[in-house]
């Protein structure tokens, strides 16, 4: 305890400097607790926008969604997926281009995701109702934020949706929907416009008769693993590519996250040897200037143990305070850097690249820890070996 | 122009008239495949059903109503252009003619599908005449698209974004540097106390000595930001050859530029002054007698 408070006194003998140490430290670990938010952030949050809505496995025909050939048959693919033991919903998901109107003239292009109708659904209902179980006349539609405030729509509004759903030119007439309500789409753009509904009613709108889908989202019985439910449906429809959200996100993070972690690696190391250096620094030179004080202190009966934990406690307090303050500066920096990072083309608005989990926080100290031991080593050294006698002369003389 | 899903072993027959086909270095080092090897090119998924027995059974997922399949020989194994767009996704490609790809792609039920193209290289004779180009073709034939492949893109362009993100952290950098080198700079002003008391003692202007130690931040600054520049030419194959390895690719991830090396050393050496003129002039400012009291 003496030793804190001695270590204290000396800190605050020398404001200027043990505050830009703090400081440095703060601007240091601040970086560095970003890094550890970015390292893991997009896995996280990805990991989260699949899990989202409640499926936690994806079928498809090819390896990737919407990159190769559609899954045809897909409502009765669906339903002999349904009935697999380990699956408790089985709901195919088709995508397309499409305007939607207004009776006011205004209009904007939009996604259309049409999705078999059970549950769950593959959106958040965030205003309004849902999509009734029945199908009506005119049939209903969700939007989203971005559509409803683009066009001034509100539920029980009605939209008018037209194709071309394709690349060819439709000369198809435009389909009245009946708003139920506004909707949250996991994947969804910050400025994407998207509407949500029946795949039937998407095939009307599309002019399309093939029972055709992009992917069928599956939702495991409570208690069957995800992967138990991926190895039924490998059984069961072996042309099929079935993947777990874990799978999904370890593709993922093999094809575009692994940049971000090696940033997030490469910086980290760099900004912990540089705060290391700074401390280190800061201790060394403070402690050849008080050479004489504590060969005095020595001379006076601290023990040489006292004043190595001396040296030791003025790093720990330097790294210590600086790394808690290092704690909010870092989640604003991560804001800033976050918002940065979002504004890349075609990143879904709820993704995000820092992530706060527990775990970086542990690391975060543990990691300070680390560095305030190492950068007191040198300095700790040096106060071992000071000889009283030699350097208590030293300072008469000179 | 369609996905080529799977490439099966097949024996080699030693005088049959095959047609030729390159593959990627990474495609050849994953299969085991060399050149004069035959392969067969299908565009049928592994593990899923051939035509016939689709229609068989009248199942079937992929749509496409029957699947080709079609024996190359391999002429030769090349380099994939760098594409940053592609970064981590492995590179099992081939490049074979047109008419042979279209033959194994295309829909047989689709009477357009032999004459159906992705999309068609230009190169102009004048390249700066891209946009009129652009706009004639849309002119002449409504509903394509002519894109210049120079100049600024339309939207927002992912590498702005990652410059802009790149420079956030530099300036986080840069201001943890510049409290680290004020702090070195605080230490060293405050053990020259005793030699500013003795040099106010004698004569020397307040001016004079802080010119003196603004010369000394100079040349620190200046030092210090050669050695950086001059680690980071050092360093910077290590992080190429790293993530060149890591994502198996020819890309350069990190190019020290004059241009760099001049924004470098205009934003150290103004901020290694600055350090040193605040932490020298809480110093020389003081009464001579203040500095000369221990």
């Amino acid at each position: 305890m003496r030793a804190w408070a001695f270590a204290l006194r000396s800190l605050l003998r020398q404001p200027a400097r043990s505050g830009l140490g703090i400081l440095g430290v703060t601007a240091v670990g601040t970086l560095l607790f970003d890094m550890l938010l970015l390292s893991r952030g997009l896995e996280v949050s990805f990991r989260h926008l699949l899990d989202a809505t409640g499926f936690d496995v994806r079928v498809m025909a090819a390896e990737l969604p919407f990159a190769g050939p559609r899954l045809t048959r897909a409502t009765a693919t669906a339903a002999a997926i349904a009935r697999l033991p380990e699956v408790a919903a089985a709901v195919p998901i088709a995508v397309q281009r499409a305007t939607a109107r207004t009776g006011a003239g205004a209009s904007t292009p939009l996604f259309l995701l049409g999705a078999g109708i059970g549950a769950p659904r593959p959106w958040v209902v965030a205003e309004g109702g849902d999509l009734p179980a029945e199908a009506g006349n005119p049939p209903a539609v969700m939007v989203n934020r971005r559509l409803a405030g683009s066009l001034h729509v509100r539920p029980g509004d009605v939209l008018m949706l037209s194709g071309p759903c394709g690349a060819e030119p439709s000369a198809l007439p435009a389909v009245p929907f009946r708003i139920a309500g506004v909707a949250e789409f996991p994947f969804e753009e910050a400025s994407q416009a998207n509407a949500g509904m029946r795949l039937a009613d998407l095939r009307r709108v599309c002019g399309k008769d093939a029972d055709e889908a992009d992917l069928l989202l599956v939702q495991s019985r409570d208690g069957v693993a995800a992967s138990q439910t991926v190895q039924a449906i490998h059984a069961a429809q072996p042309e099929l590519y079935a993947f777990s959200n874990a799978e999904l996100v370890a593709q993922f993070e093999q094809a575009g996250f692994s940049y971000f972690r090696q940033i997030s690696v490469v910086l980290a190391t760099v900004t912990l040897f540089f705060g290391f250096l700074l401390i280190t620094a800061l201790l060394t030179v403070s402690v050849n200037q008080r050479f004489g004080e504590i060969a005095a202190v020595r001379a006076l009966g601290f023990s040489r143990r006292r004043v190595v934990a001396d040296v030791f406690c003025q790093s720990a307090v330097l790294v210590g305070t600086g790394g808690l303050l290092a704690l909010p500066a870092g989640f604003a920096l991560a804001r800033w850097l976050d918002a940065i990072l979002r504004s890349l083309p075609e990143i879904p608005a709820r993704l995000h690249f820092f992530v706060f989990q527990p775990r970086a926080l542990v690391l975060h100290l543990a990691l300070m820890v680390v560095t305030a031991v190492l950068a007191a080593l040198y300095p700790m050294r040096l106060v071992a070996r000071l000889p009283i006698a030699a350097t208590l002369r030293e300072e008469v003389v000179s | 122009m369609g996905i080529l899903a799977a490439v099966l072993a097949a024996p080699i027959p030693p005088a049959e008239d095959l047609p030729e086909l390159l593959i990627s270095r990474q495609l050849a080092a994953a299969e085991g495949l060399r050149v004069g090897e035959v392969v067969t090119l299908t565009a049928r998924a592994p593990g899923a059903r051939s035509a016939r027995e689709r229609r068989t059974d009248g199942g079937g997922r992929a749509a496409g109503a029957d699947v080709a399949e079609r024996r190359f020989r391999i002429a030769g194994i090349y380099e994939p252009a760098p594409d940053p767009s592609r970064l981590g996704a492995a590179r099992l490609e081939a490049r074979l003619h047109l008419p042979e790809l279209l033959a194994l792609t295309a829909d047989p039920g689709d009477p357009l599908g032999a004459e159906s193209v992705t999309l068609v290289n230009v190169a102009l004779a004048d390249a700066t005449a891209a946009p009129a180009f652009g706009r004639a073709v849309a002119a002449r034939m409504p509903g394509l698209l002519a894109h210049a492949t120079a100049g600024p893109r339309e939207g927002v362009d992912s590498f702005v974004v990652l410059e802009r993100f790149h420079l956030a952290i530099a300036i986080v950098t840069l201001v943890g540097s510049t409290i680290f080198l004020l702090a070195l700079m605080v230490m060293l002003v405050d053990e020259r106390r005793d030699t500013v008391a003795i040099l106010r003692l004698i004569g020397l202007r307040r001016r004079r000595i802080l010119l003196q130690v603004l010369f000394e931040g100079l040349l620190i600054a200046a030092a210090g930001a050669a050695f950086g520049v001059l680690l980071s030419i050092a360093t910077q194959g290590a992080f190429n050859r790293f993530f060149q390895w890591r994502y198996d690719t020819t890309l350069v991830f990190v190019r020290i530029t004059p241009r760099i090396v001049q924004r470098t050393v205009l934003l150290a050496v103004p901020f290694g002054l600055g350090a040193s003129l605040l932490s020298s002039w809480s110093l020389v400012r003081r009464e001579i007698l203040a500095l000369a009291r221990r």
